[in-house]
């Protein structure tokens, strides 16, 4: 599994909001040495091309959350946004690794 | 048409400080400056990412110093970063922040001169010819590229100071001026438009811009809150002329002083007074910043700088600004 593929059911009309909610826990956050070089590189292309919205970009944005704040970024997937089973996903990929 | 800067001050990994930038040109943005002091990130490192990543703002240090930087690396520096962003770069120089440098040990000699020179030197050296100076502070001695520079790069004088002014109205493509109150920026103004006249050039030939300690949110007293710790820093660095001219006790101002250098920051900012912070910032509602951008804009400006700290929330003042005070300058 890949942040990439777990992004994909995320219904269009959630994904401002997530991707808005995900790219405040990063800049927020002072696990700043938690962040791969390559996968900051990756947000900034992403956000340099258009809104951090598609599979491509979202992602990566999940995937930097999740290393950043790993504990905030569950409790928002499950708690405000109800986005249970991509919080179930996440847990999964954190698993695996 | 009134221009928008932002300023950012890298303290911040550069992936924050780059994300705010790509957010502040896709929402508006006409310049972005990035601050130059050695406990920061590097500026030029910052500005050579935030030149991939954009398209449309100029960029530049605001502002460099010729102490911690010689002239000729400055020069290298905005050649090479232009090559990046051809026609985007502004050099924005300055005499330095006094605390900084003493820090580093490096002794703030004639800064009139230094900076003055240091444009002088930076401008034969875009010009791609060997350079001999002898200047009263810098020198040089057949300095040149073994590359091509694009060619020249427009110079912004960061400056407070009445012979500063003149000498960047009279010098420079562009004048940033330290200050967030009408009665100071229009003295500024008043300033550097002497130099201005002198040159025998236009107003309209200078770019001046109001480089401000700005906060804005919807509630004021969040905007206060976040504006307080800057504005406790330019209390502290304020002449006591400066503090009289806006009606503040200096005694408070002396105790701000004391406190910041002891770390004792809820005294130091605890002390900021609702005066102080009309005083060294632009701070509201975006309504209250609409106006007093009126009122700066009245004096004079074609250039307004959002800086530090910009709101409590980076990326959501970014976006209000965008939206409810950017417009009111665009129709």
């Amino acid at each position: 599994m890949t942040y990439r593929k777990i992004v994909g059911p995320i219904p269009e009309e959630k994904r401002e909001k997530i991707s808005v909610k995900l790219v405040d826990i990063i800049l927020k956050s002072k696990n700043d040495d938690k962040m791969p070089s390559s996968l900051a590189k990756e947000i900034l292309h992403y956000w340099h091309q258009g809104p951090l919205l598609d599979e491509d970009s979202l992602g990566p944005l999940l995937e930097a959350a999740v290393l950043l704040e790993p504990d905030k970024t569950t409790d928002l997937l499950e708690q405000e946004l109800q986005l249970v089973d991509l919080a179930k996903a996440v847990k999964q990929i954190s698993v695996e690794r | 048409m009134l221009k928008f800067g932002i300023e950012f001050v890298p303290r911040e990994a550069y992936w924050k400080t780059i994300y705010y930038t790509i957010q502040a040109e896709k929402r508006g943005f006409d310049h972005l400056w990035i601050t130059d002091h050695f406990n920061n990130r590097n500026v030029y490192v910052t500005l050579t990412a935030a030149a991939v990543y954009t398209e449309k703002m100029k960029l530049g240090p605001g502002v460099t110093n010729p102490y911690l930087i010689n002239p000729v690396m400055t020069a290298q520096a905005v050649a090479s970063l232009d090559e990046m962003a051809p026609g985007r770069v502004v050099l924005g120089i300055g005499a330095g922040d006094k605390t900084t440098l003493d820090c580093a040990g490096v002794e703030m000699k004639k800064p009139l001169t230094a900076v003055k020179e240091t444009i002088e030197i930076v401008r034969r050296m875009m010009e791609a010819k060997s350079v001999t100076y002898e200047g009263k502070v810098f020198q040089a001695k057949g300095a040149q590229f073994l590359f091509k520079p694009r060619g020249k790069i427009p110079v912004y004088v960061g400056a407070q100071g009445p012979k500063m002014l003149e000498m960047a109205g009279k010098t420079g493509e562009g004048v940033l001026i330290n200050a967030c109150h009408p009665k100071d920026v229009g003295y500024a103004v008043a300033q550097a438009r002497k130099g201005i006249e002198e040159a025998g050039k236009k107003l309209s030939d200078v770019d001046i811009a109001a480089y401000t300690s700005f906060s804005v949110h919807e509630d004021l007293e969040k905007a206060n809150k976040a504006a307080i710790p800057v504005v406790a820093y330019i209390v502290a660095g304020s002449p006591n002329i400066i503090l009289e001219r806006h009606g503040i006790d200096l005694k408070k101002a002396e105790e701000i002083r004391e406190a910041l250098k002891a770390a004792k920051w809820a005294e130091a900012f605890g002390a900021v007074s609702l005066e102080m912070i009309k005083a060294f910032s632009v701070c509201g509602t975006p309504n209250m910043c609409v106006d007093r951008i009126n009122l700066l804009l009245k004096s004079g400006i074609s250039q307004f700088v959002v800086g530090s700290p910009i709101g409590s929330n980076v990326r959501k003042s970014i976006d209000l600004i965008s939206d409810k005070v950017i417009p009111h300058f665009r129709k």
